[in-house]
């Protein structure tokens, strides 16, 4: 064992496209400088996601992920640009010392990631989650089972925040 | 279908399933091309007019003739445009109004997937086409295709949350979200499909989705009158076809979803009518829900733009939240109880 035996399925073609699509979107992100193209790139990152939900078996993860992030929030940001930004174009005054400072952080956070995800043993011992086959169905049993009282703390922050949205639009508004 | 979807994907079954796209396309297009006659020869007739019929016998060759046109057009792109998001917003738009036919089953065999979560698929992909429209008219760098694409934005966005919160009663009538089993749940006669139990979510699904299809009554987003095209304003030839085709697509989507989750699908109003196989009927139910299509928008005057956004929230949104509750408490008391 050990080594990086890869067996070139058609699962890990499909991973490896949506890994193109998701870190080309991230990096267009960063390096692109009108704020529009950066949310076009954004909805990418979304998408490639989504896929990779699909790739391992979790099709309502995904296509929730594509309804609320790359359907909503991206429209959200848009309309967001397009309301308060009339400059379209925003250029970085460039600090050397904070970009060293920040390579230095994110490779030191992916090596922390790499080695945890390399040493990380999965136990075997609990019943594997049978959500292959119906898995909208599992995903609402366990929330209405197991997982209630987190779920309705969720549905109350939601609301106490659309009501605060509206309370601050109305104040907006006078 | 069931034997092949079934099976691991092999080479030749990965080239099956593209010639059946592929076959599907043809028909897709074929369906387009005719349901713009169609669509021209309906409006014509309730407006006490001839509508085309001047190229081949009843004007059949008339649209024909204009996708010929639209292809052989040339193709402008405006200076300041934005040129990417330009080229790549009709085809960003085409590309998940295609993808949403595959999870529609035609007929208990015939079905391109057998997908649990259908429903929320086709929610979440339309919603790729309005990002498309939004970005197609900010790229044109034109204030009318900006309004166009601003206002369709806020408008599916809108309109996509009473259109998801209608189907949820139909869903909560057969505990799945495949629309296969949505079918397979539906009664024998009739009068046991779905839209006469789920009728008012039957109703804010049909308003919601003319709306979702950008089309009149509820057209905002191309209103001619004051947006010159809306955010296709500055596409011609092919861009403009494309955009064109997403939106027929769409309305062939919409039909095939509207029979199967209201309308019984593929199932016959009456048990002794099956000796007519499953497609006729569900073509025409879908025929039918087009149909309704044209007579509206050759019916209604455009409404105004608050109008609608106030009609989506203040009417259709707690009109499919009672319809959710009325629907638990009915399946509570009378089915499960």
């Amino acid at each position: 064992m050990g080594g990086f035996y890869i067996d070139w399925s058609g699962e890990l073609v499909a991973f490896f496209a949506f890994a193109v699509v998701m870190i080309v979107g991230a990096v267009l992100m960063l390096t692109l400088t009108k704020v529009v193209h950066m949310v076009a790139s954004l909805a990418a990152v979304f998408l490639g996601l989504g896929g990779m939900f699909v790739v391992l078996e979790a099709e309502f993860v995904a296509f929730t992920q594509v309804l609320l992030y790359a359907g909503a929030v991206t429209i959200l940001l848009i309309f967001g640009i397009m309301m308060t930004d009339h400059q379209a174009v925003q250029r970085e005054p460039v600090r050397p010392a904070h970009e060293i400072v920040s390579a230095v952080a994110s490779i030191v956070l992916f090596g922390i990631l790499f080695y945890a995800i390399r040493t990380t043993e999965f136990a075997p011992s609990a019943p594997p989650l049978q959500a292959g086959v119906d898995n909208a169905m599992e995903i609402g049993k366990q929330l209405y089972t197991q997982h209630v009282i987190p779920f309705e703390l969720v549905s109350v922050l939601l609301t106490v925040a659309f009501i605060g949205a509206i309370v601050i639009a109305k104040k907006e508004a006078e | 279908m069931t034997k092949w979807l079934e099976q691991p994907l092999s080479w030749e079954n990965a080239l099956f399933f593209t010639a059946m796209a592929v076959v599907f396309l043809l028909i897709v297009l074929l369906y387009v091309v005719y349901a713009i006659l169609f669509e021209r020869k309906v409006l014509g007739w309730m407006q006490w007019r001839h509508g085309p019929n001047r190229l081949g016998p009843w004007g059949m060759f008339q649209t024909v003739a204009d996708v010929l046109k639209l292809l052989f057009k040339e193709d402008t792109i405006p200076r300041k445009a934005d040129r990417a998001l330009f080229i790549i917003a009709p085809a960003l738009c085409y590309a998940p109004s295609f993808a949403v036919l595959a999870v529609i089953p035609y007929t208990r065999e015939l079905y391109f997937a057998d997908l649990n979560v259908a429903v929320v698929y086709y929610a979440a992909l339309s919603a790729i086409s309005t990002i498309a429209i939004v970005l197609g008219g900010w790229a044109s760098n034109n204030k009318y295709s900006l309004l166009g694409g601003m206002r369709s934005g806020a408008q599916m966005i809108s309109y996509e949350v009473p259109l998801v919160l209608s189907i949820v009663g139909t869903v909560m009538m057969t505990g799945s979200m495949n629309l296969r089993k949505i079918v397979e749940a539906q009664g024998d006669w009739f009068w046991q499909w779905n839209f006469l139990p789920q009728i008012i979510g039957f109703g804010v699904f049909l308003v919601a989705a003319v709306s979702e299809l950008n089309r009149s009554p509820f057209d905002l987003p191309e209103a001619e009158s004051e947006l010159v095209a809306g955010y296709h304003t500055e596409y011609s030839g092919f861009r403009f076809a494309f955009f064109m085709l997403a939106e027929y697509v769409y309305m062939f989507a919409i039909a095939g979803l509207a029979s199967v989750l209201f309308l019984g699908g593929w199932r016959p109003p009456a048990p002794f009518l099956d000796f007519i196989p499953g497609i006729v009927w569900m073509i025409l139910k879908m025929a039918f829900v087009i149909f309704f299509l044209f007579w509206l928008r050759a019916t209604m005057p455009r409404v105004r733009i608050d109008q609608l956004m106030g009609f989506a929230w203040k009417v259709l949104l707690p009109l499919a939240i009672l319809n959710v509750f009325v629907t638990a408490v009915g399946l509570e008391l009378f089915i499960k109880g």
